[in-house]
């Protein structure tokens, strides 16, 4: 349990160094992101601490900008799903109808079964390049991954007998619903959107990466990098940066998501 | 001449520079060649801890023996190496595991099991026709379609007569069966019990029996051993009455007995934990009839050959 | 287990119930077969506006939006496009490239063996890996192994696969140039001196996935009541790692496998990219760019059925290893 703290304390303050940069950075430093401050190329110096890329802006600069985008989005397209998924697993899990059940559950599976990044580029390919577009393409996909646990919880929580004792005591539908249902499964479900956050992030700044996600000149992690990315032999820092960025509010976002499995492992033992 | 002496053995979990964790505590107990033993207690008790040192796997669960002595036979089992080990387990000590369900590998099919038994205890024995005469003796019936299963394909008695089987594939004078009917229905548990005591009439097996149950064991065994957080305290010919106060309570909760009208009697509280036991006699918190100088200085030791007690006022027992 | 002791059950009856298991594992992989197909035809008809113009531009000739309607069948009700696509997938047609004007069916067949190849390297690099990883922690007596393990998987999994691959081509291609940064090379095991580099990223992500599902059963058999009876059997080292330790273990771990051979599909479109390896996954990123619906198309129903015969696979072989699983 104490490794389970650790975890979530050491994860928490990667977090929020990042977050706090992201807010104070921008706020603070002499340049704009899309500002051209420099001639291009300039390694790191105490000037500009991460270099300057290919149009001579500042990386640090741009890197920090790029936070409330990568982490916002990421937000975005987990919540709604998370929200949509879980809300259709109860429904799947109350379904009277045998039908609409089988096939329901034969298309969340069949969603599941395509790979997420492959699903995400397809639809992009209709809604065209954009952060937009991988929110919405992120509500079409990724809300059956939350539907299926929902589903499965739903279930196992269907069968307790608790449930059985409020229904037989006559209290409403609905408030058992709300009072049982509800809490029990999206607990479950909070629990899967907190690692998702990271594949997720992942998701967006890899699209980005390959030029279908957000467009440049935005200041975002895998436009930067993609960016960087011809002059990687020369200009190491216009990639390795926002790289070493994201990395860093993965990792913290990892810690965190490990911390309180752990925790609740160590809870349910 | 005994075939088994347990002295004083003490077992316990290891905890680096802090002083190790008891879960045993000085318990003693013989056995006689070809004596079914009972071994009774509650879950927590020890009774599987002291099973296991008679197989040398205390070490997987991160235990080992602190002090006193196991002999069998003439070999001393408590300071036995890995090495040394291999030719004890199945050759002279057998072990029947405590759930039909999580017992058998489940992977292997019974016949490679019963296999690995038999050339463990007799290295280049005739395979296909010691495991038949094995399984015959379990009364198995059709062998060659039970050789060809896979455990979860068996009834849960069935399962148990293998893993009997197995114990016994290399006639060992000692067979450990460590609650071999948990989960069993209550008639294939009888038959489980009338096998064992087959297996010890037809090849001279001395048993250690462990349950729970004490009405059971008072039935099948010659003698039951009585162990309560940690210790023993009471070891009891079958039939006879009780002296120890928890044996004694033991017996009077017996389903059977109850009087029809009357609520159930059930001891009040509950053992001790492991690591909490307190000074003196362990059973005192629950005890009716427990005096002051029951709760200070160390456990009692049992007194006594043929019935030994560790009560230190059996005369206000009754 | 409340039940009467038989003398020994039914082989036929269990047989036919193994066979009702795989007949049920079969017509569930056939329902999402249907459904992906259904998503991969309706792809093109839930774009927002109209896919032709978003392709040509609005100001394209009033001929060109209509040919191209055509070629894409937008020109029929989508019950007979459907009824149409269907049957021409069940033939292998799968269109033709809006782009290349080459038959879809081709593309695929030219660029899959290269994603193959990939995911083949990746498998057995990972196996080589994790297996003997998770066998050593799960045995180490060492408390803060586990600690390690768990601390530097969770590092390596929030590392995106893209930025490892940048690094890798940084350090092992341009640095210290024993891998080639561009080109590839078709032919076992020509391929390989292609292949290692990406491998290796994705592995990044396989090793620890797979080594964590696997530590965790290997963690649970080793508290089971049987080894005690394979120690007491006195079984030899190796014997006993694989009957008592990995082979009830293993079951949790195929079933995990099959499905990351899912999840290893989506980053081979990225690490292909990267590296330049001509294989599907590149050839879904220039459709999308392009535009390119029948591709597009004909790429995610390819990846959306190899996943669904990967998963049947995993699931049927994990009960031939592991009795238990299908007899729950």
């Amino acid at each position: 349990m104490n490794e389970g703290r650790i975890g979530i304390a050491v994860g928490a303050t990667m977090l929020l160094t990042v977050v706090a940069a992201g807010i104070a950075v921008p706020l603070l430093s002499e340049f704009h992101p899309n500002e051209l401050v420099a001639i291009p190329f300039r390694p790191p110096s105490r000037e500009y601490f991460f270099g300057t890329d290919q149009l001579g802006r500042d990386v640090f600069t741009r890197v920090f900008a790029a936070v409330h985008r990568d982490l916002g989005v990421a937000f975005l397209g987990v919540s709604i799903p998370l929200v949509l998924g879980t809300a259709i697993g109860i429904l799947l899990s109350l379904a009277t109808s045998r039908v609409v059940a089988a096939l329901t559950t034969s298309l969340i599976d069949a969603i599941n079964a395509l790979p997420l990044l492959v699903l995400a580029i397809a639809l992009i390919a209709l809604f065209g390049p954009g952060l937009q577009s991988i929110v919405i393409v992120l509500a079409m996909t990724n809300w059956a991954r939350y539907a299926r646990i929902a589903r499965t919880r739903a279930d196992v929580v269907a069968r307790m007998p608790y449930i059985e004792a409020a229904r037989l005591q006559g209290y409403p539908r609905h408030r058992i619903l709300l009072r049982h249902f509800v809490p029990n499964v999206s607990a479950e479900t909070l629990a899967y959107a907190l690692s998702d956050v990271i594949l997720v992030i992942m998701l967006i700044s890899g699209l980005s990466f390959l030029s279908l996600g957000a467009a440049p000149p935005t200041a975002e992690w895998g436009v930067m990098m993609s960016e960087g990315r011809p002059f990687v032999q020369n200009a190491w820092w216009m990639t390795i940066f926002p790289g070493l960025a994201l990395c860093w509010a993965g990792i913290g976002l990892s810690f965190i998501a490990e911390g309180l499995s752990r925790r609740e492992r160590g809870a349910g033992e | 001449m005994s075939l088994l002496t347990i002295e004083n053995l003490t077992i316990g979990i290891p905890r680096g520079s802090a002083a190790p964790l008891a879960i045993v505590e000085n318990a003693s107990l013989w056995l006689q060649p070809g004596e079914m033993l009972g071994l009774i207690g509650e879950s927590g008790s020890g009774k599987t801890m002291l099973c296991r040192s008679l197989i040398g796997t205390l070490r997987r669960r991160g235990a080992a023996i602190l002090s006193g002595r196991i002999t069998l036979a003439g070999t001393d089992l408590a300071h036995t190496d890995e090495r040394a080990w291999r030719d004890i387990r199945g050759r002279r000590v057998g072990y029947v595991p405590q759930s039909a369900l999580a017992g058998p590998n489940p992977v292997m099919t019974i016949g490679a099991q019963l296999r690995e038994a038999i050339l463990q205890g007799t290295p280049g024995a005739d395979v296909p026709a010691r495991a038949r005469e094995l399984l015959d003796l379990v009364q198995i019936r059709r062998p060659e379609l039970v050789l060809a299963q896979y455990p979860h394909q068996l009834s849960g008695g069935m399962r148990q007569r293998v893993m009997i089987a197995c114990a016994i594939a290399g006639t060992p004078e000692l067979l450990v069966a460590d609650e071999p009917t948990t989960g069993l229905d209550v008639t294939v548990q009888a038959g489980i019990m009338q096998l064992l005591r087959d297996i010890r009439a037809r090849l001279g097996t001395a048993i250690i029996l462990v349950s729970h149950d004490l009405a059971l064991v008072d039935d099948v065994c010659d003698r039951i051993l009585v162990m309560h957080a940690g210790a023993c305290v009471e070891a009891v010919p079958a039939h006879a009455a009780p002296r120890h106060p928890y044996t004694i309570a033991l017996n009077r909760s017996r389903i059977e007995l109850a009087e029809p009208g009357t609520p159930l009697v059930t001891i009040a509280g509950q053992p001790p934990s492991v690591g909490a036991w307190p000074p003196g006699c362990r059973f005192a918190a629950r005890c009716d009839i427990a005096q002051p100088d029951c709760r200070l200085g160390p456990h009692p030791p049992m007194r006594g050959e043929a019935h030994a007690n560790a009560c230190l006022h059996p005369e206000r027992a009754a | 287990m409340a039940m009467p002791e038989r003398s020994s059950p039914d082989v036929e009856q269990a047989r036919s119930r193994l066979l009702k298991k795989v007949t049920a594992r079969l017509a569930r992989a056939a329902a999402v077969s249907f459904w992906v197909m259904v998503i991969a035809f309706g792809l093109i008809r839930l774009a927002p506006g109209d896919p032709v113009l978003a392709r040509l531009g609005a100001e394209a000739a009033p001929e060109a939006i209509d040919r191209l309607r055509h070629a894409l069948r937008l020109d029929v009700d989508p019950a007979t496009q459907f009824v149409e696509y269907t049957w021409g997938m069940l033939h292998g047609r799968l269109g033709t490239s809006i782009e290349t004007q080459r038959d879809v069916a081709t593309i695929i067949a030219e660029s899959l063996p290269v994603t193959l190849g990939i995911i083949a390297v990746t498998l057995a690099m990972a196996l080589v890996v994790a297996v003997p990883l998770a066998l050593a922690i799960a045995t180490s007596r060492r408390p803060w192994v586990p600690y390690l393990f768990r601390a530097t998987t969770s590092v390596m999994l929030a590392i995106p696969a893209f930025f490892t691959a940048l690094v890798g081509l940084i350090v092992f291609g341009l640095h210290w140039q024993i891998a080639p940064i561009i080109g590839y090379e078709p032919g076992f095991p020509a391929n390989l001196r292609f292949l290692w580099l990406p491998a290796l990223v994705i592995c990044t992500h396989l090793v620890p996935v797979l080594s964590r599902v696997l530590h965790a059963s290997l963690v649970q058999t080793r508290g089971e009541e049987f080894v005690e009876t394979g120690i007491i059997r006195g079984v030899s080292r190796l014997r006993f790692t694989w009957f008592y330790l990995l082979k009830p273990s293993l079951a949790p771990s195929i079933v995990l496998l099959s499905y990351m051979v899912g999840v290893m599909i989506g980053s081979t479109v990225i690490i292909e990219t990267i590296f330049s390896l001509p294989g599907i996954g590149r050839s879904l990123v220039g459709a999308v760019i392009n535009r390119d619906y029948p591709l597009v198309q004909g790429i995610v129903l390819v990846f959306g059925l190899f996943v669904v015969a990967v998963s049947l696979a995993g699931d049927l072989l994990a009960n031939w290893l592991d009795p238990r699983v299908g007899a729950t």
